[in-house]
């Protein structure tokens, strides 16, 4: 039904307006995740130093950073709904699907605000040659994209789970594996002047299996 | 009874013909006899994952706790056999390659097998309640499905790799030494029959245990 469709869609916009709201309010994740990222920023660029002539090695180091980052940071929009027993009344309003949309959205959101401000800083503090942009962009745009659907669905599955945030960044990692080998052979590739094609298309292809999978998988998260 | 001692007597004797009777391959030498034991356990550890991931999606479709016995059941014998084709795979490397271990895109594919394997376990360790565990680590294991195909097959195409694919390889296939085909073969059949017998146990085990809690 067109009606329907409509409807979801509106909800899916609610929820990502109402995580935006619950996020600002006590900006909590939010401090957490930038001071995390910052954090293993630091650690990595204090621990190197300047490596403005290995590119190959500079590209791992800043998606180990992004990977970190979302590790750190990304279960939290569904862990806190547990923890403020608030999603029983989420579901109540939207559907399954509507919330993993709407909650995937605002991890993109989120991982982009992280990746402004890690990523200049990544550049600058080691020193990195200028990026061809276009292509450095398009590596980070679709792996991050890969990044915050995987993390979605394995955070809502998570947050049910006994340790909660304990085992995300275990049971997260697999599923990160494909984004992180591809985003950094695509990154090296672009520093490097080769082509980046066959990883965007890896990037892309990897992000809309999971998108698809995740749209089927929401209705059996939550049942009870 | 009569099953179990001839397969323990079918893979041990054919185990022994890799040794005394199959001739070796030139260039991997004394090497040649991991292929008869690596090989099917590396099979037996992908077949294992295919089959508790097809449990996991039939659970999630009919909601049935057999399914589940079944995705559990293959997922832990699946870690060990994963174990095991790792640690062979990484011994034949450092005879062959001079190293441990170096990423190579087929011990990449292993490892993640690996932490696939070792997250699905950890995951149903964390939950509790029974149907819980057996939808929440059934959607797990569909969302590391999608991860599959794009570690096993697109990774190692793109990379270079220098491991040997007598099977995929059709031209390994026309140089296989029919000795070699043979006991190769037999032990293939031998462990995969090693894979159903512990699982029909394993799965007895769960449907016993289940049965007693509910009693």
């Amino acid at each position: 039904m067109p009606s329907d469709g409509l409807n979801s869609r509106a909800a899916v916009w609610a929820i990502l307006r109402k995580e935006c709201r619950s996020e600002w309010r006590t900006r909590y994740g939010l401090n957490a995740s930038l001071l995390f990222a910052l954090t293993s920023l630091t650690g990595v660029s204090f621990a190197v130093g300047r490596l403005s002539d290995r590119t190959d090695i500079l590209s791992a180091l800043l998606w180990i950073v992004l990977l970190f980052s979302a590790l750190a940071s990304l279960s939290h929009t569904f862990v806190r709904e547990v923890e403020g027993r608030t999603l029983t009344l989420l579901r109540l309003v939207a559907s399954p699907t509507a919330i993993g949309l709407g909650k995937l959205l605002f991890n993109l959101l989120f991982l982009l605000v992280i990746e402004v401000v890690t990523v200049p800083l990544f550049l600058t503090l080691m020193a990195a040659p200028g990026p061809r942009w276009p292509a450095f962009l398009g590596v980070l745009g679709a792996g991050s994209v890969a990044l915050a659907a995987a993390a979605t669905v394995v955070g809502a599955i998570i947050s049910q789970t006994r340790g909660r945030g304990a085992l995300f960044a275990g049971a997260a990692f697999p599923v990160l594996l494909p984004v992180l080998a591809a985003a950094v052979s695509g990154t090296r590739a672009q520093w490097s002047g080769g082509a980046v094609g066959p990883e965007l298309r890896l990037l892309c292809a990897y992000a809309v299996a999971l998108l698809a999978a995740s749209l089927l998988l929401y209705d059996h998260l939550w049942e009870d | 009874m009569v099953l179990r001692g001839s397969l323990l007597l079918w893979i041990a004797g054919w185990m022994v013909a890799a040794f005394l009777w199959a001739p070796l391959v030139p260039v991997l030498g004394e090497t040649t006899r991991v292929l008869y034991f690596h090989i099917p356990v590396a099979w037996v550890t992908v077949f294992a994952l295919a089959w508790s991931m097809v449990h996991s999606l039939l659970y999630l479709r009919r909601r049935n706790m057999e399914h589940d016995h079944h995705a559990m059941a293959a997922a832990e014998i699946g870690l060990l056999f994963c174990v095991a084709a790792t640690v062979s795979g990484s011994l034949w490397a450092k005879a062959m390659w001079g190293s441990y271990w170096n990423w190579d895109p087929r011990e990449t594919s292993i490892f993640f097998l690996l932490l696939v394997y070792a997250a699905y376990l950890a995951l149903r360790g964390a939950i509790d309640q029974d149907e819980r565990r057996a939808r929440l680590s059934a959607v797990y294991s569909a969302t590391a499905f999608v991860a599959v195909p794009f570690l096993m097959f697109v990774v190692p195409r793109i990379y270079f790799t220098l491991h040997p694919d007598p099977l995929i390889n059709p031209r390994g296939k026309i140089d296989m030494d029919p000795r070699i085909r043979v006991v190769f073969f037999a032990l293939l059949a031998g462990f995969t029959a090693l894979y159903f017998w512990i699982l029909s146990v394993r799965v007895r085990v769960a449907r016993l245990e289940r049965r007693s809690q509910e009693a």
